[in-house]
């Protein structure tokens, strides 16, 4: 065989094995579970010692020598620990009511959802790192499985996308292969929320042009998707624009989140209630309740 | 039983890694390590290469977050460049590295656009040209740091003149 045959025969071959093993992985994932169970724990084993060193000596700074400003700070925080604590005492008699309520409807009783703190570790990283992930420092060994839904304090996060035995990876919703399914908090009205990558605003998408939305409404997930449980707080609608040419909305909407400066995350995860544990959990503030109001009469 | 040159090679490369992650780290969509292939190629027998290689594709893949195939063709062609541009350049000369880089500045973006068309994902095309435009510059200076702190007694050739 002459030589430029022989190359362009090895090439042909080459392009041959290598798209029969990327569909091969695409359809088992097989290779995917094998680089995530190497590489990304060991990119884990390489990080932590350098983010644990670093996180202590943050600590030994800011507990011990950096302390300005901090009876300041410590004063608004109380101020808003005891607002909070006022709001919570509204919000469970509400929850407890609507609780009842449900059971006397007959409503079956919802998935409950543990959840379990996680520190990020990294961001996006390596030249095959293209999607808006964050890497946390818990994995299948933690319980941790794909597709869970990942929140911090102010709202939705995203989604487990790859777990490691330590490690695992989370798709941030500003991603723009990120979909959640929500509703408008005042009106209801249901969409489709979608990134555009880091920086650019959400979009929502599949609004009636008669739907009732307006800015600054809050999107919660709507449960629809089967991912999220019913209620999170996602995104905030920033601009709400009619197409003559469309037959939905434009609207365009802000994440809750601060994803750039996303340090500790809760993986939450389905558990399903027992009858027995759902019936004593109801009973107890109920009894709590007839007990106050025996002592108000 | 390892030999000493084995254990020196194995800490330095183990340390090269290292310093690669966590410039990965805080440089995104960058490959700090593709430069140590080319040098593992350059300084090294084929065998040491090819378990590098091994080891930073599932390193790659792992950290990265497109579906299994990137780290395959990324180094893959890197070889395939160093291979074919040694018929026409002085395979140690910082031109060639340079042109090296710039060659997978250019790949990163066609590899991630190819690679996420078939995943049926959608990647925006320009972080990764400002991406490839940062690994054609970082690439050389790496190469050439880790050059000049690779161990004397690892090396299999003389400098050129």
């Amino acid at each position: 065989m002459k030589k430029p045959k022989k190359i362009a025969v090895v090439i042909v071959a080459g392009l041959f094995v290598y798209l029969s093993m990327y569909t091969w992985n695409l359809r088992t994932g097989h290779l995917d579970a094998l680089s995530s169970y190497t590489g990304l724990d060991i990119s884990g084993l390489i990080l932590r010692p350098g983010i644990w060193a670093s996180d202590k000596v943050v600590n030994f700074w800011d507990r011990y020598i950096y302390l300005v400003g901090l009876k300041q700070e410590n004063d608004v925080l109380i101020e808003q620990a005891a607002e909070l604590k006022r709001a919570n005492m509204l919000i469970s008699a509400k929850a407890r009511s609507a609780s009842r309520l449900e059971r006397l409807l007959d409503f079956v009783p919802p998935t409950d959802w543990g959840f379990s703190g996680a520190h990020v570790i990294a961001h996006r990283m390596g030249p095959a790192g293209s999607l808006a992930t964050v890497s946390v420092d818990k994995g299948s060994a933690a319980g941790v499985e794909d597709d869970m839904p990942v929140v911090s304090l102010d709202g939705v996060v995203g989604r487990v996308l790859n777990t490691g035995a330590t490690v695992s990876s989370i798709l941030l919703l500003t991603d723009s292969n990120s979909r959640i399914a929500v509703i408008g908090d005042l009106n209801r009205s249901p969409g489709m929320l979608s990134g555009q990558g880091y920086g650019e605003p959400l979009l929502l998408r599949f609004v009636n042009l008669n739907a009732v939305i307006d800015a600054g409404e809050m999107l919660l997930s709507s449960g629809l998707s089967g991912i999220y449980p019913k209620g999170l707080p996602v995104a905030r609608v920033t601009k709400v624009q009619r197409s003559d040419i469309s037959l939905f909305l434009t609207i365009q909407a802000e994440p809750l989140v601060d994803m750039a400066g996303l340090e500790e995350l809760l993986l939450l995860k389905r558990e399903p209630v027992l009858p027995s544990a759902q019936t004593e959990a109801d009973k107890a503030p109920a009894d709590e309740e007839v007990a106050a109001g025996a002592l108000d009469q | 039983m390892l030999s000493t040159n084995n254990i020196v090679a194995i800490t330095w490369w183990t340390l090269y890694t290292i310093i690669g992650v966590w410039a990965q780290k805080v440089i995104p969509g960058v490959d700090f390590l593709a430069p140590g292939i080319v040098l593992s190629m350059q300084e090294e027998a084929g065998h040491r290469t090819l378990w590098l290689a091994v080891i930073w594709i599932l390193l790659l893949e792992g950290i990265g977050n497109m579906p299994f195939g990137y780290g395959v063709a990324w180094y893959g062609l890197l070889v395939m460049f160093y291979s074919v541009g040694r018929w026409l350049f002085e395979a140690r000369s910082i031109l060639f590295m340079a042109l090296l880089g710039a060659g997978l500045g250019v790949l990163h973006p066609i590899l991630t656009h190819f690679l996420s068309s078939l995943a049926n994902l959608t990647v925006p095309v320009q972080p990764t040209i400002l991406e490839g435009l940062v690994q054609a510059l970082v690439f050389p200076i790496v190469w050439m740091a880790a050059d000049q702190l690779f161990p004397k007694r690892l090396r299999q050739d003389v400098k050129p003149l």
